[in-house]
């Protein structure tokens, strides 16, 4: 009886351990892309206003729209292309076209040891065409996975 | 004469019985043998056999300055393999930690065979990591690379509370809880190790640990420590209500 009583330690010992072992979560539940945020704005009032629609593509890729006649769109999110140190997006909005370009470079960051790498981008330059498009303003050059404002389209 | 040595008598008599008396109350010193400790961590290979990518082995030795102050000096090895849905990662590296454990038992309790306390460490670890492989997918399509194998230094600080009680004759077991802050982890923030040696999951500044601890002890000195005693409480007398 006293033995027993003596190797209950060690057993809970031995539980606790394994216990601790055993508890490995491992889902990533984070943000994993870092899209470039577009706010849009009216150009009259100067406020975060969203089109009645807008629609978005990757320059030469047309079939496969990010954005296709949404509504309520009042910042648009935009990916960038880490394999390259620029990438163009052709915008339609409320039915008017223009083409955005982005200068940026890329680099990796690790999100978490859940989720892994991912590819921050830091944006140098803007170029754009001004069919509706007023004005596009950089406020955050920084791209993360962070819901961060990152440039204001006035239109 | 006579009634003067009967008095003599009388207060040696009383002498003696006071001091017969004074053995019976409380000792006012006890005596703490002070002890070189070399203890094993246990967690990290019973882990390891559960999970044969994380292996971890960890030890100290400490010394005591006196019944509530000992010198820590730790260190070990792990060895680190990850690999998640979008990439594989491998960490290997060596740590020392160094610090003070202070006991906070009372020295009459603690009687130099357990400990209850908290030690502060500051660790260093260098390393070697390596992210083989990983993909990025995105709108633009999928993007394979690789990060090289490249040395890094982190140094942390640590808060351990924990317990320690002796089994057998200079024989303890014991358990701590591990609370560490990265300062500095030998990368950018941007590409923080997934793993440091000692530190734990990379990626965040705070880590949480659980250690389990065999250890040996080996007295060296005895000490005498004043044990401080606590006033007797006062009892306060309750006075008869008096009469208008």
């Amino acid at each position: 009886m006293k033995q027993t009583f003596r190797n209950i330690p060690l057993a809970l010992f031995t539980f606790v351990i394994l216990l601790l072992a055993s508890c490995s979560p491992e889902a990533c539940f984070e943000e994993t892309n870092a899209f470039l945020k577009a706010s849009m704005y009216l150009q009259v009032t100067g406020k975060n206003v969203a089109p009645d629609s807008i629609t978005l593509y990757g320059l030469t890729r047309e079939t496969d729209k990010i954005y296709k006649r949404s509504t309520a769109v009042k910042v648009a999110k935009m990916p960038l292309n880490a394999s390259a140190s620029s990438c163009s997006f052709v915008i339609k909005i409320n039915g008017v076209y223009d083409t955005i370009t982005f200068e940026y470079s890329s680099y990796l960051h690790l999100i978490s040891k859940e989720c892994g790498y991912t590819f921050y981008h830091m944006i140098d330059t803007t170029l754009y065409t001004r069919n509706i498009i007023d004005t596009v303003r950089i406020t955050s050059s920084r791209v993360t996975t962070l819901n961060e404002e990152n440039i204001r389209i006035y239109y | 004469m006579r009634k003067t040595y009967v008095y003599i008598i009388s207060i040696l008599c009383l002498g003696f019985s006071m001091a017969a008396s004074a053995q019976d109350e409380p000792p006012d010193t006890v005596v703490i043998p002070l002890k070189i400790r070399a203890g094993l961590e246990l967690a990290g290979p019973v882990i390891y056999f559960t999970d044969k990518n994380n292996l971890s082995f960890e030890g100290y030795v400490s010394g005591d300055l006196n019944e509530k102050m000992a010198i820590f000096l730790g260190g070990g090895y792990a060895d680190f393999k990850y690999s998640q849905y979008n990439y594989d990662y491998l960490s290997r590296g060596v740590f020392i930690k160094a610090g003070v454990d202070f006991n906070l038992l009372k020295p009459e309790i603690n009687m130099g065979k357990y400990w209850a306390g908290i030690g502060l460490h500051y660790g260093q670890s260098i390393f070697t990591s390596e992210t083989p492989s990983f993909e990025h997918e995105n709108y633009w399509g999928t993007i394979a690379s690789s990060i090289p194998l490249r040395t890094s230094w982190g140094h942390f600080l640590e808060i351990s509370p924990g317990f320690k009680a002796e089994l057998f004759n200079n024989f303890s077991i014991g358990w701590s809880v591990s609370l560490r802050r990265l300062i500095y982890s030998g990368t950018s923030k941007d590409l923080m190790p997934v793993s440091i040696p000692g530190f734990g999951t990379g990626g965040k500044t705070m880590s949480f640990a659980m250690n389990y601890f065999i250890t040996i002890n080996i007295p060296y000195r005895k000490i005498r420590v004043v044990i401080k005693k606590e006033p007797p409480e006062e009892t306060e007398e309750v006075t008869a209500p008096q009469n208008p």
